[in-house]
């Protein structure tokens, strides 16, 4: 047992020894990196110092470190892709990756990885490419520390950030994304996970996933995006944590979830959207300690929604807490808190002795005919509201809190 | 004098409005009638009008597929998709050539595109693998 250990060890030894760090730059022998990648064997380091290197596509096709010094700038000139991982435990570090080719049948990156293990791609500077960092078919790999950017204008075809595409176990972490169509791009990638990503400025959504179960995305930012985060034909994703904020527009939200089920959203953040949750065709779904801030709407919920429950949020200074668009109700709410609420609390236990309707009268209005909008605020319709709470006739009756919280929750 | 004539051009207007032309898809600004998805890929869009004259955009010939199937009551007056070939351009379904499947990659995963002739299509379809289709083919294949 020993022996293998110590014959272990001096193999692992040897194999460091044996390891060569081929430099790159205007100082050194090689001046090519596409040369340095030919000299390279399996485990070498290939270190690119400081410079402007226009080789157009650059292939890693062994199993080295390609690391960058001082952000060595890799140009491709508008002329497909600038680097290809098509090798596994590729580690690429350091680099500024700018002007990839924009087409629109093949989709050139700035990095892509092409169906490998065990990738890792840290701290880079990506400038106008048309996707950022691509990872297809891949497994076991980090994308940690970037800061892609673009400059997409509405009309012009562009790609997403970093675009996952059917792979498994991927760690997508740290990285600052702008300027994309999607920030993040999930499709059919399962088991990963979105941890403190800031995703601003995206042209369609901060964050979309597709077809990709147990994942979850925790403490992230979106905001600013077309819309916040689109979860769809999902199953078991997790959102805790995150803040979803300033996503404005016609049709924008903060979180679009659209045929998914088993999910957990939990202490997130809902400040200033359109709507700060739209659901559809969602079912099972756990809405726990949200704060719901200033917002058009709360929550949309769709009258094909069920069995979600939504307990311990904070409803606040938002034009409507809820919506719906039927008069059907399968979702629970227990124990939010509404600053909308009026009723009292005489056992002082600090939950409300009247139960609460959050559907107000005028929500259900608008949902059905977006122009009485015009009429907010104005005698009337706050004299049918008032009526409305004490006889419920349009709003669904049993679309109701009924244990309404007093105080907001410390969140 | 003037008068008249603007009540004419009003109403020429108000004409233009139904006449089955296409409204331009506005990328990344218009949603999905059908996913609720922004449309932010004018190759793969499509475009359907009811006889009463409402448009509805999609982001993908299948979510158009998908609704019209899904609601059977209203009367389409016609069915419109994006020419893969010229970007954010509608053409009428019926008279385009199809290729759905292979590598091709929509948004919604209908996996269809459209081309005006049929060489286009056939010029494509050893790209992508896919298989060649009519609209009313591709109509009844989802």
């Amino acid at each position: 047992m020993k022996n293998s250990l110590y014959i272990a060890c001096c193999l692992f030894a040897f194999q460091l020894m044996m390891a060569n760090t081929i430099h790159v730059g205007s100082h050194y022998p090689v001046k090519s990196i596409k040369k340095a990648i030919a000299l390279a064997v399996d485990g070498d380091t290939v270190m690119v110092h400081k410079g402007l290197y226009r080789e157009g596509n650059i292939v890693i096709y062994k199993k080295i470190a390609f690391l960058g010094k001082d952000y060595p700038v890799l140009d491709a000139q508008k002329k497909g892709e600038v680097l290809s991982v098509k090798a596994d435990s590729v580690v690429v570090q350091g680099f500024k990756i700018i002007n990839s080719g924009f087409a629109a049948l093949d989709d050139p990156c700035g990095i892509k990885v092409y169906n490998k293990k065990f990738v890792q791609i840290y701290n880079n500077r990506l400038d106008n490419n048309f996707f950022g960092i691509y990872l297809q078919n891949c497994s076991n790999c980090i994308v940690k520390g970037n800061h892609i950017v673009s400059h997409g204008t509405q009309e012009q075809l562009i790609g997403n950030g970093v675009h996952c595409w059917k792979s498994d176990n991927l760690q997508i972490i740290a990285n600052t994304i702008s300027g994309h169509r999607d920030g993040i791009y999930f499709e059919f990638v399962t088991n990963s996970v979105i941890w403190r990503n800031i995703s601003a400025q995206n042209i369609r959504y901060g964050l979309h996933f597709m077809f990709s179960n147990d994942d979850s995305y925790i403490t992230n930012l979106f905001k600013n995006n077309g819309a916040g985060v689109a979860v769809m034909f999902s199953k078991e994703v997790k959102m805790i944590n995150n803040t979803f904020e300033e996503n404005w527009g016609d049709s924008a939200y903060g979180l679009l979830l659209k045929e998914i089920a088993d999910g957990y959203i939990f202490n997130n953040k809902f400040v200033k959207n359109t709507s700060g949750i739209y659901m559809e065709g969602t079912s099972r779904m756990k809405v726990e300690k949200n704060d719901f801030i200033s917002n058009g709407w709360g929550m949309k919920i769709q009258a094909s929604c069920m069995d979600n429950e939504i307990v311990n949020n904070n409803y606040l200074k938002n034009t409507f807490d809820i919506s719906t668009n039927g008069s059907l109700v399968l979702n629970t709410f227990n124990s939010n808190y509404w600053d909308k609420y009026e009723g009292y609390d005489l056992d002082k236990n600090g939950v409300g002795d009247v139960p609460y309707h959050p559907l107000s009268l005028f929500a259900v209005l608008t949902e059905k005919n977006a122009s009485t909008m015009l009429l907010y605020r104005s005698f009337m319709i706050t004299l049918l509201d008032k009526s409305e709470k004490v006889l419920p006739s349009i709003t669904p009756d049993n679309f109701v809190d009924k244990t309404p919280l007093m105080k907001s929750l410390p969140l | 004098m003037k008068k008249p004539m603007l009540f004419f051009a009003l109403l020429l207007v108000l004409a233009s409005c139904v006449s089955g032309e296409p409204k331009p898809i506005q990328l990344n600004t218009d949603a999905c009638d059908f996913c609720k998805m922004t449309i932010s890929n004018g190759q793969y869009g499509a475009e359907l009008i009811t006889q009463k004259g409402r448009y509805y955009k999609f982001d993908d010939v299948a979510c158009m597929i998908h609704f019209a199937k899904s609601n059977t009551v209203v009367p389409y007056k016609a069915f419109f998709v994006s020419d893969y070939l010229m970007a954010n351009t509608l053409i009428p379904a019926e008279k385009s050539f199809f290729l759905q499947g292979g590598t091709i990659n929509s948004p919604m995963h209908g996996n269809a595109i459209a081309f005006t002739s049929e060489k286009e299509a056939k010029d494509y379809q050893s790209k992508y693998k896919a298989a060649l289709l009519t609209w009313k083919e591709l109509y009844s294949s989802y």
